[in-house]
């Protein structure tokens, strides 16, 4: 995929060209505002929405990191949706049995290629760690998530989020502790290599 | 632990580090039990993230043209064709106005130039309507004083033809009397006076109809290929 001219097509109003580049990068831009959002169907929403908003602002990239660009968009997108649920009555993210009471292993987490067990503790464990990234402020939260799970360099988050990369490295050591202290409390669920030792102290 | 440690373990744990920082907190690691803690519990997040598994996107979010709004691309050659027509009705309007307002130039001369004579204030309160008149009907009536009227309503320009002497004739009895026929009476198959609109047969036309008509077939036509290479554009567009 010649990603500069497929680019230069779309800022020339060629939308399958921008078709190309949504394929190629969709998964990355879901993941994101799954993680930041911490639901499928917000995530989708604002999937949508941010491959929108990318095409149509498309000519004011000019350059550099597209999956960055991307990034801020599906990212603002988040934010909006987050500022749409703070204005009115949210779902719970954790999805509730018929009893009333929280799932611990929500199917909407699933990956249907493994076995049960597997699937079992991989719920546990994904679900535990969204659960902690819930609980991070949104700045820290759109962070992490681009420097840790996208593997995106400082400068790129920097870009993303339009902050300098001072406060990036100060966001993105703290995400990363109150992540760790988060998940102290679902030890158990922990790989070994992952627990904590007894007696460390942060 | 405070804030500025754990940004500096944060980035050494990135490999963000400028070599000598790097080596001097290497150099605190090794006799810091507490920061290697911190440093281990900072890796151990990042490391867990980087295991969380890479969803796929449930659908594709590929876009339609309704859903950004988008008009259907056009042909490149449509804002050629645009232009084309806009200039050929902006020029048809130039020279229809042109043509209209030349003879009432033209008329309006020797109305000036003759100091008062009669014959040309005939002439130039008709002249409008004569413009408009067909010619056709007029001719007989011409024809019938053509001495008189250039004897008796000398044009100060070139501009009035035979056509328009007789008319002055015909309307202005008392220089007609002796020379052809008395006022009123018409000659056989003549329009009644009042009725008779003299058009000079070579009317001053700047520009000739047959190029008027020219700019309104270019315009008409590149309006209709506009039209349809539109259609077919959303055509195309419907049918992605």
């Amino acid at each position: 995929m010649d990603e500069q001219a497929l680019i230069h097509q779309a800022q020339a109003g060629d939308l399958d060209a921008f078709n190309t580049l949504i394929l190629h990068y969709q998964d990355s831009v879901y993941n994101t505002a799954l993680r930041i959002l911490g639901d499928e169907d917000l995530a989708a929403d604002a999937t949508q929405e941010a491959f929108i908003s990318a095409f149509k602002s498309i000519s004011s990239f000019r350059g550099g990191s597209f999956k960055a660009w991307l990034m801020r968009t599906v990212t603002n997108a988040c934010y909006d949706e987050l500022r749409r649920q703070k204005r009115r009555p949210t779902t719970p993210l954790e999805p509730d049995t018929d009893d009333g009471e929280e799932m611990d292993s929500p199917r909407w987490l699933a990956d249907p290629n493994m076995t049960p067990d597997q699937k079992a503790e991989a719920d546990e464990l994904e679900h535990a760690l969204q659960h902690c990234l819930n609980n991070l402020p949104v700045e820290f939260k759109s962070v992490v998530v681009m420097a840790d799970i996208q593997g995106m360099d400082y400068t790129e988050v920097a870009f993303a989020v339009r902050v300098p990369l001072g406060t990036i490295k100060s966001r993105l050591a703290r995400a990363r502790l109150r992540l760790r202290e988060c998940l102290q409390g679902f030890e158990e669920l922990l790989p070994a290599s992952f627990r904590l030792e007894e007696g460390t102290s942060i | 632990m405070n804030q500025r440690d754990l940004e500096l373990l944060s980035s050494y744990l990135d490999g963000q580090l400028k070599p000598s920082d790097s080596a001097r907190l290497e150099a605190r690691l090794s006799t810091e039990p507490n920061l290697r803690a911190v440093l281990d519990d900072l890796r151990s997040a990042r490391g867990l993230l980087r295991q969380l598994p890479l969803r796929k996107a449930p659908r594709n979010f590929t876009l339609t043209p309704k859903m950004v709004g988008k008009n259907p691309p056009l042909p490149r050659t449509y804002p050629a064709f645009r232009f084309v027509s806009a200039l050929a009705t902006l020029l048809l309007f130039v020279t229809l106005g042109f043509n209209f307002l030349a003879p009432q130039m033209a008329s309006q001369a020797p109305a000036f130039g003759m100091g008062g004579g009669g014959a040309p204030d005939v002439y130039s309160a008709q002249a409008p309507a004569a413009t408009e008149a067909p010619a056709a009907t007029e001719a007989p009536a011409a024809a019938e004083a053509p001495a008189a009227a250039a004897e008796m309503a000398p044009m100060s320009t070139e501009t009035l033809s035979a056509e328009d002497a007789a008319r002055n004739a015909v309307e202005t009895p008392v220089e007609k009397n002796g020379v052809t026929e008395e006022p009123g009476v018409l000659s056989q198959g003549q329009a009644p006076i009042q009725n008779a609109q003299p058009v000079p047969a070579e009317a001053p036309r700047p520009v000739p109809p047959v190029w008027q008509f020219g700019l309104a077939g270019v315009a008409l036509l590149s309006a209709l290929i506009m039209l349809w290479m539109r259609q077919m554009s959303i055509n195309r567009w419907r049918r992605k």
